[in-house]
């Protein structure tokens, strides 16, 4: 009993002290590469704390993120607009705060020697197509074109079976895989998932709603901290790759530099703040969703997303 | 005999009964997101909603773990066998047949698909490949176990190697295979599901597509139509091994 007590005393203890040294953690949901840039640019100028924060980066590959801002593990994490959309129909408050891509940077990849011009043409020819299971925009473009004789398996996050199958179709984010391919000597053909009309945001940061409620001022000084890192490393993405291609050596620095090129028009658009979000858009998002039967119902877009200011 | 039944199948039915309302109550109580843990009626309620996909992917991997297991029984058992043959077969392969015991499937599972390609091929070469050691392990047991009395028998009679084998050594074996069966039988569902992870189809597919949609009633219900899949194969390994050893063996002709 004794040691009961002295267990429960020791847990509630640490969530106190976890408290006063006001560290707030980031979780990722990949491993370091230019989709989060920003972040390391941010913390690299301290842009952070500048703004009183303490940031800590966690998480990673697989790393159930959602999950954890709506257990309110973590305060801030990386997801993309679909789960925000999915996660609050099934009554969880998360919601966005700063959308990185502005379009997203999903596509499918074949070889270019197919000569196959559109995602239709694409998804009519007959071959394997490697996604990973119950993706919504897998959904959505099988509704939108119908698939014909493609052969759909699951993506295991290698493109090695796309090197030896003169027919694989892959899902990719333009800003890794094709690079890889095109480095192994593959000659690759992408098609962004945008081009059909299903266009989530991407790397959103997610919070969640009591958060925003009870501490919008600390939310707003992280997005205004992260929006000051991107713009850093829009301008030049050189020395925050420098940071993170130690922690991900499968990306050498010319893989930084090709990705961070790749993805600057997805990210900096004309008009509007980086980072900033439009009811309109996620709207449409929501009523996509609902068509594809993947959430039940549709909640005003201002429950979705906020632009901190 | 119905007194019987009732007498073997209340207290696992209790049990379960008790469990899944106490974890009911639990979730409702401290009002847990359905993202974290769903609700068991949740979870009931997707398995039947979902029956009809979940049913169609239950067969489809109940036909993988199925050639699976027929596949690491055979080879097993040959295995065994070869193992058996002499003292030296033993020592320079048995520490081999080992690694089919610590191989880490999810790891290997990529390259399975490499080697057969996407599909059932697979996923059947992932279950047999978790299941197989336990068929070896236990075989070999069993051969290397025969009562020296009885083999100082036929080699009095003459008995030639094939017959001793055939007539003694393997009807020795065979409860030791059958416990060996057992186990494999849980870890080729296992094996079967992380195969579909990566070759598709299956119940391994609908528990990725359900995490990816953060379906996790549907996940769990899945999982329970993997679970009823575990229990089926466990009970007719039991049956068959009730009806090949009643007449001869303690471990089945004991229970009175």
């Amino acid at each position: 009993m004794r040691r009961i007590l002295a267990a429960a005393l020791l847990v509630l203890g640490c969530a106190s002290c976890a408290k006063h040294d006001e560290k707030l953690q980031l979780a990722l949901n990949w491993k370091p590469e230019p989709e989060f840039g920003g972040i390391f640019e941010a913390e690299r100028l301290g842009a952070f704390a500048k703004h009183g924060l303490a940031v800590e980066r966690t998480g990673g590959p697989g790393a159930p993120v959602v999950q954890m801002v709506t257990a309110k593990q973590v305060p801030f994490g990386i997801a993309s607009a679909d789960e925000v959309v999915l996660a609050r129909d099934r009554g969880s408050d998360v919601v966005a705060v700063f959308a990185t891509y502005q379009t997203n940077p999903q596509g499918l990849m074949t070889h270019a020697a197919r000569k196959l011009d559109t995602l239709e043409a694409l998804l009519h020819s007959p071959g394997t197509l490697a996604v990973e299971p119950g993706l919504p925009y897998v959904k959505f473009l099988e509704q939108r074109y119908g698939f014909g004789a493609l052969n759909v398996v699951p993506y295991s996050y290698s493109i090695a079976p796309f090197l030896t199958d003169p027919t694989l179709t892959q899902q990719v984010f333009v800003t890794a895989e094709p690079i890889a391919a095109r480095r192994a000597h593959a000659d690759p053909q992408v098609f962004l998932v945008a081009e059909s009309g299903y266009d989530p945001y991407t790397a959103v940061v997610i919070v969640h709603g009591d958060m925003l409620r009870n501490d919008g001022a600390r939310v707003a000084s992280f997005v205004a901290a992260l929006r000051e890192g991107w713009r850093s490393y829009l301008d030049d993405p050189g020395p925050a790759n420098a940071v993170m291609a130690p922690l991900n050596p499968e990306m050498d620095a010319d893989a930084f530099r090709l990705a961070a090129e790749a993805q600057k028009p997805l990210i900096d658009v004309p008009g509007g703040a980086l980072g900033e979000m439009t009811a309109e858009r996620w709207a449409e998002l929501a009523g996509q969703l609902q068509r594809l039967g993947l959430v039940k119902d549709v909640q005003p877009a201002a429950s979705y997303f906020a632009n901190p200011r | 005999m119905t007194g019987d039944l009732w007498r073997r199948a209340a207290p696992p039915l209790v049990t379960f009964v008790l469990g899944v309302a106490l974890a009911e109550l639990l979730i409702r109580a401290l009002d847990v997101s359905p993202l974290i843990l769903p609700r068991p009626s949740a979870v009931w309620s997707a398995a039947t909603s979902e029956a009809g996909p979940l049913l169609a992917a239950l067969a489809a991997t109940a036909r993988s773990v199925l050639a699976g297991l027929l596949l690491s029984s055979s080879v097993g058992v040959a295995a065994a066998v070869a193992l058996a043959a002499s003292p030296w077969m033993k020592r320079a392969f048995y520490p081999y047949a080992i690694f089919f015991q610590i191989v880490p499937i999810v790891a290997i599972a990529p390259l399975l698909v490499i080697w057969f390609g996407y599909g059932p091929r697979a996923v059947v070469a992932a279950a047999a490949v978790v299941s197989v050691f336990p068929v070896i392990a236990n075989t070999l047991a069993g051969l290397l176990s025969v009562d020296p009395n009885l083999a100082d028998l036929f080699r009095l009679h003459g008995a030639s190697r094939t017959a001793t084998l055939w007539k003694l050594r393997l009807p020795w074996a065979l409860p030791y295979l059958l416990t060996g069966l057992r186990i494999a039988a849980g870890l080729a569902v296992i094996g079967a599901i992380v195969g579909e992870f990566v070759g598709g189809g299956g119940l391994g597919v609908v528990v990725l597509g359900a995490m990816r949609q953060q379906r996790t009633d549907l996940v769990f219900a899945a999982i329970g139509y993997a679970s009823l899949l575990g229990l089926a194969l466990f009970a007719a390994v039991g049956l068959a091994s009730r009806l090949a050893l009643r007449h001869w063996h303690a471990s089945e002709g004991g229970e009175r």
